[in-house]
């Protein structure tokens, strides 16, 4: 299967030719549209930024920001201790220590429920693991802290959101 | 069997293979590298055939047998996973799942539970069981052990354990059909020195240690395979710890020494690496002072020492600490090395032979050989004489015991000596007036070999992670002296230790640390040591 080396020169000139002119054509298209756009702005009466604090997008369905523990029909933390979520958890941010519960229907809770806010990275996991569907990612991401130990959220804070 | 029958040839899944004979078809097929799944059955205890999942089929008969009991003989032919064998053993489990409550998530077996492994292979992925399943009692049964009698599958390996090693016999099943369950007579708790074994035999999570309830996740801890210190026996056990902490301690299979067992001694005395009274911190003269003030005054004090010096090792000491302490001996010109050690515990003995020894030491049999043999009598002797005489000019005491009943009569002496230097586990009265007063390591926290009662050497691992020592180890500050003394040019790691131990000790001659393996080696009296290495019995 030799080729001509003559008749494949021609081919490459050829093909090289039609892809400067393509790229002529993609290249300032484009750029001459969003210059439009961005001129069109310029006369745009409303501003597409919002005033932060004062002003707060509803976040998206589904979208997932602070942690919350939940807590059953009569008041108590879900919570049984199992460790599943520590256990998926790729960042290691949940700590748990055990304890024997005091009620008749389970056999432990959680005695302390730490979440490092500083080393999660909000992937959800924690959720899906839950087999009593006691921790959840609420729709909440303003959670600013004024130093690192506040940004460790106990069982207590956990669950009082 | 007649005796010229050395092999029996048999057919396993289609392959004909050949096996010693008397063997079980579980043995023989273990031997083969074939799982076949089990719940009562154990291979230190009697067969019981009760659970059933170990079906197979066979071509001696119409319907499967259980692998547990049967024995292989020739031409017999075995299928472990053709369909009969799988339906039958698909429905045992099926039935062991219908009054099994599915509480994993917080049941503390979870991870090392027989039941959910088998769950995974054989179990059905929904419960065909429209009834309420059957609730049993929950209740403790001794004062380290309870049971959550919903999870128990009646295998009975805990009763026979209690039949047969121990020889007490606390524990019965009770009731019948789906209600059995297993339980103590009235007023008769599970109380014996091998108890706790009961746990790490129960194959479900029924049989719980109060010691280990609620306190960790199987999976998240740390295995280290180790060897026990409680007494001269050296049992082979496993320390599972969380974050460098013990959280529990199992017995690790060795048929030469322990076979599957410990004692509840050794099982449990662990608490001593977080007491109150241990000695964390070097202080010299009663004020505290840091790491590196202490490992400076520790050269000087000995360097600057013209005078005749004695050490007291105990032992508790690892073979290679021992043999740095007999570097050291031989580095100053006036010494002597002598041993000193705690009194006798409880002997205790079961009727399958397990023992438990009265001398709560685990390297006495070390000091012995390392150190010499009469370190613990003449020698001691001669050294407190001494000491009572005022003759010596620098003690260096060794006193790692976990539980100090030292005799009064060596602490009166030992305050004898001009300058003193404690290497201690405890604060005690044998620290007042030290000197220099240095942590010493727990044995859980020792890397090394220890030589048992029967002369076995065996390798022990530390449960703290490289580069999480809360102080220098014994095995380290004793190098770096060694080093400031111009003995040795440099620090090695306890196997290089070993390796100089071997050189100039006969009896550890030909051993290094990767022949010890995971159950130690029987050192001959003579010069060579034999490597017998165990495991595979």
């Amino acid at each position: 299967m030799a080729h001509d080396p003559t008749e494949s020169g021609t081919a490459q000139e050829h093909t090289s030719g039609t892809t400067e002119a393509r790229k002529k054509k993609e290249f300032f298209l484009p750029i001459l549209k969003g210059l439009a756009n961005t001129i069109a702005h310029i006369f745009r009466r409303e501003p597409n930024t919002i005033f932060y604090p004062e002003e707060r997008r509803a976040p998206y369905p589904g979208y997932r920001g602070e942690h919350r523990l939940k807590r059953d029909s009569l008041g108590r933390e879900k919570c049984v201790a199992c460790f599943l979520c520590s256990t998926a958890c790729p960042s290691h941010c949940i700590e748990i220590v055990a304890e024997e519960a005091p009620w008749d229907d389970r056999e432990k809770r959680p005695r302390i429920f730490n979440i490092d806010m500083l080393r999660c990275i909000y992937c959800g996991m924690c959720e899906e693991a839950c087999p009593c569907d006691a921790i959840e990612l609420t729709p909440i991401y303003n959670i600013p802290v004024l130093s690192r130990e506040d940004a460790i959220y106990t069982k207590e804070k956990l669950l009082s959101l | 069997m007649s005796e010229h029958a050395t092999t029996v040839t048999w057919t396993l899944n289609g392959k004909q293979v050949e096996s010693p004979p008397g063997l079980t078809i579980m043995e023989a097929a273990k031997l083969h590298d074939l799982e076949i799944p089990n719940f009562c059955y154990h291979p230190g205890l009697s067969i019981a055939g009760n659970c059933r999942i170990c079906f197979v089929e066979s071509n001696r008969s119409p319907k499967p047998v259980i692998s547990c009991s049967e024995r292989i003989a020739e031409g017999l032919e075995i299928q472990t996973h053709s369909e009969m064998a799988l339906e039958a053993r698909n429905s045992v489990m099926e039935f062991q799942l219908i009054n099994h409550p599915l509480d994993c998530p917080v049941c503390d077996k979870a991870g090392e539970c027989v039941l959910q492994d088998h769950s995974y292979t054989h179990g059905p992925d929904r419960s065909r069981f429209e009834e309420n399943k059957t609730i049993r009692h929950t209740k403790k049964l001794g004062s380290t052990i309870s049971i959550w009698g919903n999870r128990c599958i009646v295998c009975t390996r805990c009763v026979r354990f209690c039949d047969e090693i121990t020889g007490t016999g606390e524990l019965c099943v009770v009731e019948r059909g789906d209600r059995s369950v297993v339980d103590v007579f009235p007023g008769l708790p599970i109380e014996n020195s091998l108890a706790g074994n009961v746990i790490d035999i129960c194959p479900v999570g029924a049989l719980i240690g109060e010691d280990f309830k609620f306190e960790a996740r199987i999976w998240d801890m740390k295995k280290t395979s180790s060897v026990c210190a409680g007494c001269s026996r050296g049992c082979n056990i496993e320390v599972q710890s969380l974050d460098g902490f013990a959280k529990r301690i199992v017995a690790r299979e060795n048929p030469e020494v322990n076979e599957w067992w410990i004692c509840d001694r050794g099982r449990y005395d662990y608490r001593y690496l977080l007491a109150a009274d241990r000695v964390t911190d070097a202080s010299a003269g009663g004020e505290p002072i840091d790491s590196d003030t202490a490992d400076s005054s520790l050269n000087d004090l000995v360097s600057e020492n013209g005078g005749i010096v004695g050490i007291l090792v105990d032992p508790m000491m690892t073979c290679e600490e021992l043999h740095l302490v007999n570097r050291l001996s031989s580095t100053l010109s006036d010494c002597q090395v002598a041993a000193w050690s705690t009194a006798d515990g409880e002997a205790e003995s079961f009727p399958n032979g397990f023992t438990i020894s009265s001398d709560l030491h685990p390297n006495r049999a070390g000091v012995g050989a390392i150190i010499g043999k009469d370190a613990f009598s003449t020698v001691a002797k001669g050294l407190r004489r001494s000491l009572d005489a005022g003759d010596i000019d620098l003690l260096i005491v060794f006193a790692g015991f976990p539980h100090p009943d030292l005799e009064k009569k060596w602490i009166e002496s030992i305050g004898k000596a001009k300058v003193r230097i404690v290497f201690s586990l405890q604060s005690g009265s044998w620290c007042e007036g030290a000197d220099l007063l240095l942590p010493s390591t727990a044995p859980l926290e020792k890397e090394g070999s220890y030589l048992n009662q029967d002369g076995r050497l065996q390798r022990v691992r530390t449960l703290i992670a490289a580069g999480q020592q809360p102080f220098p180890s014994e095995l380290v500050r004793l190098q770096a002296l060694l080093t400031h003394l111009g003995e040795r040019p440099r620090s090695v790691s306890s196997s290089g230790v070993f390796r100089e131990l071997a050189s100039s000790v006969e009896a550890f001659s030909d051993q290094s640390h990767s022949t010890l393996g995971e159950s130690g080696c029987v050192l001959s009296s003579g010069k060579s040591a034999v490597g017998s290495m165990g495991g595979d019995a």
